[in-house]
């Protein structure tokens, strides 16, 4: 409805204008975050984050498979994302589609950048590894699902049990020990509306919008990034939320356990 | 399995199945309404090991088009399963044989209950979610979707519910889990309508004889009751218990 | 709100045949389809869609421009129909206006008349059952967020609600939300009062 878009933007703009967001937020305030670790048994890692109104899962299983040709001794990492038909009356029943992978893709890129999972551990013998099988659950909509699947996906990580491996076979239901992670990475994704920028959009406010940036970072590094939408960022915008980023990211990190 | 036959575990002995229930108690039930905030309606159910998630939309308009009803609203159910959801290996995307047919039969029980003719030209959406599985998922998950739909407000002539019963070790027995469904003589899921006593999903394999079957639905029938009753709870504390905000909980 | 009890669907509500909005007979007894507070043979639904109904006042968005009128977006699976013979004004995409429902056929196409354009302000999508409460016994409630707020708020039957004027719009939002969740509870009003006193600027 592009229409509604367009007068959101209008009305976006006014509110932003004043410092105070239609719901009473700070230019850089995320909404109430809620995590849950460890909410499944099945899956060898699990989590629940929610932002505000959005709520996603995020699922942790392995498998036996072989490695890349080009990387024999690499365990392999897959993430993907499922925008649930129960999560929002704009997403349909069916394969993933370019806001699906994007998502996961956007995920997949922090962790893997940052190196906090050591993907040589995954090497079991010669032709097999481990495969880390990370899915996004979308199961409610209200803006922002790329810092929500980021704190969900980190978490389900955190609280990921290795499986028991014997000849080659996973021994389900049995562990051996935790999955050793270096670092922990988080996401923050700005929304720009003309000249303004903002932390943690709501749906409402993707609507109107003209861009996002999504800036994922270690404690130390910046380890992924991704623009979205038809504007623009300075460079000058890029550093300032950078700084945002890191910030931002000490206060998400510390709800991380 | 890898191959390899499972060595059957004793389902029934001393009066106990492997878990400790008796043949006629139900796995512990859980179940919250309105956790999501986007749907028109929502549940989230524990039921065992099983962990379901249940959303409604509608009615809204039937799109396309072309499958719209001048007469009525048209019902639609989706029963997925998520990736993660078994202890076994990870789950590959998209819809199974297996979930076509949960979703039909899902489907089909509610189209006898809901009041469809209020609402020509639109389409009510049910999708539910399985996110841990433990055996038993298509019962918890209708029993889930009809409390998503009460939330919702749609109207029904009854809030249905189903429940199994399995053919164990000789013994009939309700509610099987997954061990005993997997090692067990027979399943048969049923969903009721309370209200009148009718069958509104009816599913069986195995082999049983007329006086099991009889058997089966009288121990269904009982447990019914107990699980009706954990529906009518779950609706009513969300005006009783009032929250603020909406947040799916699970442990 | 006297010995009203919460009913669910399919729930006896009477042993004889009754002509009750949102129940329904069998064999001679009247059963709930919803989830309702029932008191004295009355039953109100808690949740549920807007039933479009020929006098209701609605607040509605204009979704579509068209060569004899508008379709308009009235929180309901059926767009309501303007024509423009009903009105003076001409309108935009988007724009939000107040108009009565002036037909309902069997398969529920809907016209609107008496039409006004609602001045700019923010919509607040809720649900038709709660608008009874947020309008309050003789308009209490909508008063008391009027003027607790200092804005201006249309109540459309159908559960929308236009938000304008100079005043707080957030706070007025966020305290139709509270309503929204204990639009059945008692003593209500007071609560509304209490959050909005300690809430307002100044």
């Amino acid at each position: 409805m592009e229409f509604i878009n367009e007068i959101k933007r209008d009305v976006l703009s006014s509110v932003l204008k004043t410092g105070r967001r239609a719901d009473n937020r700070g230019r850089y305030d995320y909404r109430k975050i809620v995590i849950q670790p460890e909410i499944l048994q099945n899956a060898e890692g699990s989590a629940l984050a929610a932002i505000g109104k959005s709520q996603v899962m995020a699922g942790v299983k392995f498998d036996v498979a072989a490695p890349f040709p080009d990387r024999p001794t690499e365990g392999v990492l897959s993430t993907s994302a499922d925008l649930l038909p129960l999560a929002s009356d704009l997403f349909e029943a069916g394969p993933p589609g370019d806001d699906a992978i994007e998502l996961a893709r956007v995920v997949d890129r922090g962790i893997r950048s940052s190196g906090t999972i050591d993907l040589n551990s995954f090497y079991l013998e010669e032709g097999k590894v481990l495969a880390l099988y990370l899915d996004i659950y979308v199961l409610d909509h209200d803006g922002n699902l790329i810092d929500a699947s980021a704190l969900a996906a980190m978490s389900a990580l955190l609280s990921t049990r290795m499986p028991k491996v014997e000849d080659g076979k996973i021994i389900r239901g049995e562990y051996a020990g935790k999955l050793q992670l270096k670092e922990k990475v988080v996401s923050c994704t700005f929304g720009k509306i003309g000249e303004q920028t903002f932390l943690d959009p709501s749906l409402d406010e993707e609507k109107g919008m003209d861009c996002r940036l999504t800036l994922s970072t270690t404690s130390t590094h910046l380890c992924a990034a991704q623009k979205g939408g038809w504007g623009s960022f300075s460079e000058r915008d890029i550093m300032e939320l950078l700084d945002i980023s890191f910030e931002k990211g000490k206060e998400l990190r510390a709800m991380l356990k | 399995m890898n191959g390899e036959v499972a060595k059957a575990p004793e389902l029934y002995k001393d009066g106990r199945r492997l878990d400790g229930r008796a043949l006629d108690e139900l796995r512990p039930i859980k179940i919250e309404a309105r956790v999501l905030n986007d749907a028109d309606g929502s549940a989230y159910i524990e039921w065992g090991k099983n962990k379901i998630l249940a959303g409604v939309y509608g009615p809204s308009e039937c799109i396309p088009r072309h499958d719209q009803s001048l007469y009525r609203s048209v019902i639609r159910c989706r029963y997925n399963m998520a990736p993660f959801s078994g202890l076994e290996e990870h789950g590959k995307g998209g819809p199974s044989r297996r979930s076509k047919e949960l979703s039909k039969v899902i489907k089909e029980a509610f189209e006898n209950v809901i009041i469809s003719e209020n609402f020509p030209k639109t389409q009510i959406e049910i999708f539910v979610e399985v996110l841990q599985s433990d055996g038993g998922t298509r019962c918890a998950a209708l029993t889930a979707a009809a409390v998503a739909l009460a939330d919702a407000g749609i109207p029904m002539k009854d809030l249905i519910c189903a429940v199994a019963v399995g053919k164990i070790a000789g013994h009939m027995a309700v509610d099987p889990s997954k061990e005993e469904d997997n090692f067990g003589e027979s399943d048969m899921p049923i969903a009721f309508s309370l209200r009148t006593g009718e069958i509104l999903l009816f599913q069986m394999d195995g082999l049983l004889t007329k006086e099991e079957l009889a058997k089966g639905f009288s121990l269904a029938r009982a447990a019914a009751e107990k699980i009706h009753k954990i529906q009518v709870d779950a609706i009513k504390k969300v005006y009783t218990e009032p929250k603020e905000e909406r947040l799916l909980l699970i442990k | 709100m006297t010995h009203s009890r919460i009913v669910i669907p399919g729930e006896l509500l009477s042993d004889r045949a009754e002509q009750i909005p949102y129940a329904f007979v069998e064999k001679g007894k009247t059963y709930s389809t919803v989830v309702g507070l029932f008191s004295e043979g009355k039953l109100v639904p808690l949740e549920g869609p807007y039933e479009p109904l020929e006098g209701d006042i609605v607040v509605g968005v204009i979704s579509e421009v068209k060569f004899s009128g508008y379709s308009v977006e009235i929180n309901s699976p059926y767009i309501a129909f303007l024509s423009s013979r009903e009105i003076r004004e001409r309108y935009s995409m988007g724009d939000a206006i107040l108009a009565r429902i002036s037909m309902v056929d069997e398969v529920k196409n809907i016209e609107l008349s008496d039409a006004k354009k609602l001045p700019q302000g923010r919509l607040v999508k809720s649900s038709s059952v709660k608008i009874p409460r947020i309008i309050g016994k003789k308009n209490s409630m909508i008063s008391l967020l009027q003027s607790a707020t200092g804005c201006e708020i249309y109540a459309g039957r159908n559960g929308y609600i236009w938000i304008s004027g100079k005043g707080d719009q957030s706070l007025a939002e966020r305290a139709i939300r509270i309503i929204e969740v204990q639009a059945h509870t008692q003593g209500l009003t007071d609560r509304i009062a209490a959050f909005l006193k300690s809430h307002s600027k100044g």
